[in-house]
């Protein structure tokens, strides 16, 4: 499974990188910026973006809706991470090919599984 | 008994005896006048008889005379003479007898007379018849014959005559001595009777008049008796006019005595002192009431003044009313206070009336005291009351049922921005922002429609609104409506709050929280995850010593994890926010997905967990049950004597799907079962470094089950574990669990 992080900050990109890497076997894709990130799906198309929320110039919910109007990612699924406890928005985005919320600190060890099992029953709550 | 004469009758029997008296005596003396009348008249008569008879004597002589005369002389005058008294004897006969009338006696003689007259008669007769048939001889021979008899008979007649006047002068005789005596017996009589008469009138009349006076000097008498207040005399007895006044006199007198003895009762049962105060201010009278109200027995209040009563302050405003009362003569209150025997003070209420007949001012003292201090202390508590309506942080609009601003308070003024004229008497949308949305031409369907909104979310409750400052400016408040019943109707009160820096507040805190959340949540999340790699040997193999001091690390990481997921989750569900998803879970799902993630945690503790099935369905966010489940299993894992069972059972009845989590404890003392719920508590402050925990899981549980409509609690004994229980709504029969409306305040 290919996944692609997009997130501002670098110590969470190594970590949940490691995390999916060494412990859930994943094949994993940084990208540092909403824009940086919607090359690299484009480029690589993952089976599954992780997208935090809140960013520097581009944040998450842009970014977001620019997946959706490129015809080459807009098929990929999303999932948000955030350390923020509400995400009222998410609703809405729901449909579009967002499944779900997950905040952070994220469980390393099951973090793998986690977005398995969101993938395969395509939504699911926030943990 | 003596008769019930009237006055009336009186008055006749007055008048009609004397009047009778002089009837009798007059018929007396007409009888007497009668009498004397025909005594008169029976001289005249007996005069008369005699005259008559000695005119018949005469004429028998007369007629002897002529009849011897012509026997001589054979004149024809003698004979017609003769014929002459012949004819006048039966005349003068009838006359006489006519004038003899009933007089048997009489009436013999007369009889005689004309026997003899008639004898006579007929002799001189026969002696003329003689004469003229010149029988001389015989003439002479009869007329000596007939002279004898005629003499004879003359003698008879004289005699008869004789008798008839002796008769009647015996009558003459006597007349003059029966006169006299009849005289004298009149004059008696008279002068008897008239005096008598007299006499009887003089005392009919005394004692006519007697009785009446007695009478009326009676009444008099009781009517000063009455006066005086004296008991009157006895009754006059009778039933004349004058005993008639004299019974409604006293019938009269006895109503008087009814009405004073009323008066008086009234007076002495009145609660209010009722006095009369003479011209020179001094007390004449006092009613008993004085005792309760002013401490003095009416007899120590006798004669003194009545302004060394009043309380020296007092005392100028009392003369000034009292002159006024005098000079004006009507009735005018005033008040005063008044120095009691034991020198405490009352207020007293006076109603004076000046009586310029009696000199006296007549008083009726009522104590006020008690309504004085009530007075006081509405005044007292309206002041209150205003000043808090002035002051109250709260602003205050009163409005009737259509809108109409009717009063506000100086706070509302100060929030709205409008000075309270510029307010009162329009609708109270003005206020609100929704105002804005109203077009001018349906104004009044508008209104009503905000009127019914207004009424639907806040009577009785709390709302939310947006409303208007003068300005235009729009911020954010809190309203409740109470109705009320005021003088004029039904009106409802507003009480609105100006929550704008509450709300200010609540957004900085929610930012602050998410801020420092995110912050904080940030490095964790490098710092969990970089522990579990190192931890896992994904990095390498570690040394024993390393691993464990990993792992610590990693124990303690996770509990400032939790820590903040727990304040956040507080944070949300006290400021109602705590994001669920409700969908129609089983039941079973939820307690199987709890034993999973307690079950390694049990297992370190030595503790067996145990499950009972459960078929039912719930409406509700299937992972915060497990939130719920976890937190209260792990709380019992924690105080379990190491061995024990802790076991989750699950009641299921048409109301509740009850879930029960057991165990065998030490228990909950009864004083700490109603604050477990609360934030940070927990039994035992040790407890929270031995055991672990923050003390907000049972909080955010009740917030939890809350939010489902549930509710949640503790049954427990000390020594004899606890027995932790929440109940939630199943998901058929109607059950609506309490979606997390996100604008809805919880309790």
């Amino acid at each position: 499974m290919k996944v692609l992080i997009i997130d501002d900050e670098e110590d969470y990109r190594n970590v949940a990188s490691m995390c999916l890497g060494m412990l859930g076997g994943m094949d994993v894709v940084e990208a540092a910026s909403g824009q940086e990130g919607l090359q690299k799906a484009e480029r690589e198309n993952p089976d599954v973006i992780l997208l935090d929320l809140y960013m520097p110039e581009m944040n998450g919910i842009d970014t977001f809706s620019n997946l959706r109007k490129n015809p080459c990612t807009s098929e990929i699924p999303v999932i948000f991470v955030t350390t923020k406890g509400m995400f009222p928005e998410f609703d809405q985005l729901k449909g579009q090919g967002a499944l779900a919320v997950l905040t952070k600190p994220f469980d390393p060890v099951n973090f793998s599984a986690q977005i398995s099992d969101i993938l395969k029953s395509g939504s699911q709550n926030t943990n | 008994m003596r008769p019930r004469l009237k006055l009336v009758h009186k008055g006749i029997i007055l008048v009609t005896v004397p009047l009778v008296l002089n009837l009798a005596f007059l018929a007396i003396l007409s009888w007497l006048l009668n009498q004397s009348e025909i005594e008169v008249k029976r001289q005249v008569r007996s005069k008369e008889i005699i005259a008559q008879a000695n005119s018949l004597s005469k004429l028998f002589y007369d007629a002897g005379v002529a009849m011897g005369g012509y026997s001589i002389t054979k004149s024809p005058l003698f004979a017609d003479r003769y014929d002459k008294i012949v004819r006048e004897i039966p005349e003068s006969l009838e006359q006489l007898k006519g004038m003899v009338g009933d007089n048997k006696h009489q009436q013999d003689i007369l009889h005689n007379l004309a026997q003899i007259t008639e004898r006579g008669l007929q002799l001189l007769g026969e002696a003329k018849a003689a004469i003229d048939e010149n029988q001389v001889d015989v003439a002479q021979y009869q007329a000596r014959h007939m002279y004898k008899e005629i003499r004879g008979l003359a003698d008879q007649l004289q005699q008869e005559l004789k008798g008839l006047t002796d008769e009647e002068k015996k009558v003459q005789d006597e007349s003059p001595e029966s006169k006299s005596r009849w005289q004298r017996g009149v004059k008696v009589f008279i002068i008897v009777g008239v005096g008598v008469n007299v006499l009887l009138a003089f005392i009919g009349f005394f004692f006519f008049i007697a009785g009446i006076s007695r009478g009326l000097n009676v009444l008099t008498d009781n009517a000063d008796r009455l006066a005086r207040g004296d008991k009157l005399n006895l009754p006059i007895a009778g039933g004349d006019e004058v005993a008639v006044v004299d019974n409604a006199f006293h019938t009269m007198a006895e109503a008087l005595a009814e009405a004073s003895r009323k008066e008086r009762a009234v007076i002495e049962n009145a609660a209010d002192v009722i006095c009369s105060v003479d011209a020179d201010g001094k007390f004449v009278a006092v009613s008993p009431a004085s005792e309760a109200t002013f401490g003095y027995k009416p007899d120590e209040l006798m004669g003194r003044r009545f302004i060394e009563l009043i309380i020296p302050e007092d005392v100028n405003g009392t003369i000034k009313a009292v002159r006024a009362i005098r000079s004006q003569r009507g009735t005018m209150p005033f008040e005063n206070r008044v120095k009691r025997k034991d020198s405490t003070s009352v207020n007293i209420l006076w109603s004076a009336f000046w009586s310029e007949s009696e000199r006296s001012l007549f008083c009726v003292a009522h104590d006020i005291t008690e309504r004085k201090l009530a007075e006081e202390a509405i005044k007292a508590s309206e002041r209150r009351i205003r000043t808090v309506i002035e002051n109250m942080m709260v602003a205050l609009v009163i409005i009737t049922r259509d809108g109409r601003i009717e009063s506000v308070n100086p706070q509302a003024e100060r929030i709205f921005g409008y000075r309270s004229d510029e307010m009162v008497g329009r609708h109270v949308v003005m206020l609100f922002q929704e105002s804005k949305k109203f077009s001018d031409s349906d104004e009044g369907a508008d209104h009503e429609k905000f009127m019914e909104n207004l009424f639907t979310i806040s009577l009785y409750k709390i709302g939310e609104f947006d409303c208007m400052k003068r300005t235009g400016e729009d911020f954010p408040v809190e309203l409740s409506l109470t109705e009320f019943q005021g003088p004029e109707g039904t009106r409802f009160m507003a009480n609105i709050l100006d929550v704008s820096e509450r709300r200010e507040v609540e957004r900085l805190k929610k930012e602050f929280v998410a801020t420092v959340s995110h912050e904080l949540r940030t490095p964790l999340t490098s710092i969990r995850g970089s522990l579990t790699l190192l931890n896992v040997g994904a990095l390498g193999a570690l040394p024993e010593k390393a691993k464990q001091v990993v792992a610590m690390a990693e124990r303690n990481t996770l509990r400032l994890i939790t820590l903040i997921n727990d304040i956040l989750d507080i944070e949300k569900l006290e400021s109602g926010k705590l994001d669920m998803v409700f969908d129609t879970v089983p039941i079973r799902n939820v307690i199987e997905r709890s034993m999973e993630a307690v079950k390694s945690f049990a297992e370190q503790n030595g503790i067996r967990l145990e499950a009972g099935g459960a078929e039912s369905m719930v409406h509700a966010d299937g992972d915060r049950l497990v939130q719920v489940i976890v937190n209260l299993v792990s709380n019992a894992v924690k105080f379990s004597p190491k061995g024990e069972t802790v076991r989750i059972a699950v009641e299921e009845s048409p109301n509740w799907i009850e879930v029960k989590v057991i165990d065998r404890g030490r228990g909950i003392p009864a004083k700490y079962k109603n604050l477990l719920f609360q934030r940070f508590q927990q039994v035992e402050a040790s407890d929270s470094r031995k055991k672990g925990g923050t003390g907000l899981g049972l909080a955010i549980c009740k917030g939890i089950i809350e939010q489902h409509g549930g509710s949640i609690g503790v049954d427990s004994e000390e020594g004899h574990g606890s027995t932790f229980w929440f109940r939630i709504p199943p998901v058929n029969a109607g059950s609506r669990v309490l979606e997390t409306n996100l604008e809805q305040k919880t309790a």
